[in-house]
């Protein structure tokens, strides 16, 4: 473990071309007499015949160096990439884009600009074609009402109850917008998500076969406070009263048969 | 973040990596460099983040145990296929889509509750802290889309974590070093020039490496606060003091309604709340540098004091008073400590088992420079 930790930085700077190109300057840059006279001093005093380790004295600087060059870029990159779009950050997108992503990707948009100003009710409903051709078609199973009932009275909600169909969804309005046409393979991908997710609640929950499942979310606004006069975040925006929209309905591998 | 000074060696000339350099430029800078070389900054506030998010992800995939699978297993919805898909498209990569077996998906998760547990111990702790992040990475990439901002930071943190030196106060390895120092078992000093020099080296890189990590921590919670900040003064119900009314309706973050609609009665003061969010978080990285920074850390404390409660976050909080806590001093962990020891001390008194002759939890003296 100490081995790696002196090598990890040790051994990229002694091996690495732009190792050199940092370190050409820097020595250059020290009076060379100066560099053998401690050289020197130091052999005097330890009585040793060894040479002094000066290329480890250089490697380590050269060491210091990198890392705080990394720091700073790397403290800078960040910041454009939080930052809210302007010329400098959209300039260099994919200079950011390249260092950032995937490992440092960041949101710190946290009910920001405003707070969602609705709540949305996800329902789902699955259709079962009998051996005789007809198909029977369930009834409404509310996935948003098993969420909440979870997150009620519980000091330590799960992702599950919290993200998981809430993250779905707004994922599924990111990549399809106000229609249905999957036109991405992310899209797509966040469709079978979906569909997985209703499926397999309503597996857990209610049971039974079938073979395609419908979503229907209403989309239900907060009233504006009761008290003052002033209109909501985006009140134009936001639906005066609640919006039901139905998905088509989608296939999934047979459950229950 | 401060140094430590009543902890520094003084014996001990600046002379390994800077000397050459610190002749050159201003006193200032050599000064500084002096610091970023030789001497590691906030040592106990590096504990504190190692300890914090260890046991919060420890806490979290405790929570989760009996969603495990639909979270993170072969079970979840977001199926081992799609996971894979978006790596390719993303270029993430994560431990747990090796395989489709529920056995090795188990034995992953037991590796992460023991890699947590072991981060928070400060047991080995540079090599634990690789394995944490790449734990964290993993379990993160895999519910990509499961993750809330506390999840985010915790990743960031975890991968910051690895380049300091997190381990050297309240942990297993400090406890190590010290009972070896107290048993005469001093490490011996390096033989030879090569191996002294060799042994410099490396105490300076770990010093660089735990002050760059510091000061990236430090940015990175600085940016965290601004841009939340400047996101928010965009927004118009931050600007006439609604927002709160909203976020205390939103159902899914209203684990406790009957106290989310006695808050919403309360218009005026949601709205000075408000506006407090606001220019706390905005002012944030300003105050930092002055005495201010205790009364807007304690407001903060207060804020997500709230967030966890109100808005049944409990993870997400706890994962930013952590972060907050990195800018405390380290005399005040110091004093903290003391404190702690005097009271279990008086405990072990009440109890009536004679006070046994234990070395402190905290070393006052400076434990030896690597371990």
């Amino acid at each position: 473990m100490r081995e790696a930790r002196v090598e990890r930085p040790g051994g990229a700077v002694l091996g690495g071309a732009e190792a050199v190109d940092v370190d050409g300057p820097d020595r250059t840059g020290t009076p060379p007499t100066g560099q053998q006279d401690r050289g020197g001093e130091a052999l005097a005093f330890h009585g040793s015949s060894k040479p002094p380790p000066s290329i480890l004295k250089a490697g380590t600087s050269v060491a210091v160096v990198l890392c705080l060059a990394t720091a700073l870029v790397h403290v800078l990159l960040v910041f454009l990439h939080v930052a809210p779009p302007n010329p400098l950050s959209q300039q260099y997108s994919r200079q950011v884009g390249a260092w950032v992503f995937p490992l440092f990707e960041q949101n710190w948009r946290l009910f920001a600009p405003d707070p969602d100003s609705v709540n949305r009710q996800i329902s789902a409903r699955t259709m079962h074609t009998t051996p005789d051709g007809t198909a029977q078609v369930s009834g409404w199973f509310d996935l948003t009402a098993v969420d909440n009932s979870a997150v009620k009275h519980n000091a330590f909600p799960s992702h599950t109850a919290q993200n998981m169909l809430r993250r779905a969804w707004s994922s599924y309005l990111e990549t399809h917008g106000g229609d249905d046409q999957p036109r991405s393979q992310r899209a797509l991908m966040v469709q079978q998500y979906l569909t997985n997710i209703a499926a397999d609640r309503i597996a857990a929950h209610r049971g039974g076969s079938f073979e395609s499942v419908q979503l229907r979310v209403v989309t239900v606004p907060i009233a504006a406070p009761a008290a003052a006069g002033v209109p909501g975040p985006s009140a134009a925006a936001a639906p005066k009263s609640a919006e039901t929209r139905y998905l088509p309905w989608w296939k999934v591998a047979s459950h229950g048969n | 973040m401060e140094t430590e000074q009543a902890q520094t060696r003084c014996g001990r000339t600046p002379e390994p990596a800077d000397a050459g350099m610190s002749r050159r430029v201003p006193e200032g800078i050599g000064a500084l460099l002096v610091v970023l070389t030789e001497r590691p900054v906030s040592l106990y506030a590096a504990a504190v983040l190692r300890i914090g998010y260890g046991l919060l992800y420890l806490a979290f995939l405790l929570r989760e145990f009996p969603h495990r699978d639909e979270i993170w297993g072969p079970g979840s919805p977001w199926t081992p296929e799609l996971a894979t898909q978006l790596f390719g498209q993303t270029g993430w990569a994560s431990l747990l889509t090796l395989s489709d077996s529920r056995a090795y998906f188990e034995v992953c998760y037991a590796t992460a509750l023991v890699t947590s547990a072991l981060f928070m111990l400060g047991w080995r702790t540079r090599a634990v802290s690789v394995l944490f992040a790449i734990m964290v990475a993993s379990f993160h990439a895999r519910a990509i889309f499961m993750t809330d901002g506390g999840d985010n930071l915790v990743l960031l943190m975890a991968m910051y974590l690895v380049f300091t030196a997190c381990g050297r106060r309240w942990s297993l390895d400090a406890r190590r070093t010290r009972l070896r120092a107290s048993a005469g078992e001093a490490t011996p000093p390096p033989a030879g020039r090569a191996a002294a020099g060799l042994h410099d080296s490396r105490r300076t890189l770990t010093s660089v490496l735990h002050n760059c990590g510091m000061f990236v921590i430090a940015a990175q919670v600085c940016f965290l606060y601004g841009s939340a900040g400047l996101y928010k003064v965009q927004g118009g119900s931050w600007g006439n003091g609604t927002a709160l009314h909203y976020v205390l309706n939103l159902d899914l973050f209203r684990p406790w309604p009957e106290l989310s609609l006695m808050a919403d009665e309360h218009d005026v003061l949601l709205a000075i709340a408000c506006y407090l969010t606001v220019l706390l978080q905005v002012a944030f990285p300003f105050v930092l540098f002055g005495r201010l920074k205790y009364p807007v850390l304690t407001m903060l404390l207060g804020m997500h004091l709230g967030i966890a409660v109100l808005m049944g976050l409990p993870l997400f909080s706890g994962v930013m008073i952590i972060a907050d806590a990195v800018f405390l001093p380290d005399r005040f962990y110091r004093s903290l400590g003391r404190l702690w020891r005097r009271t279990s001390r008086r405990d072990t008194w009440k109890t009536g088992d004679p006070p046994r002759g234990e070395p402190p939890l905290v070393p006052t003296q400076p434990a030896p420079s690597s371990h």
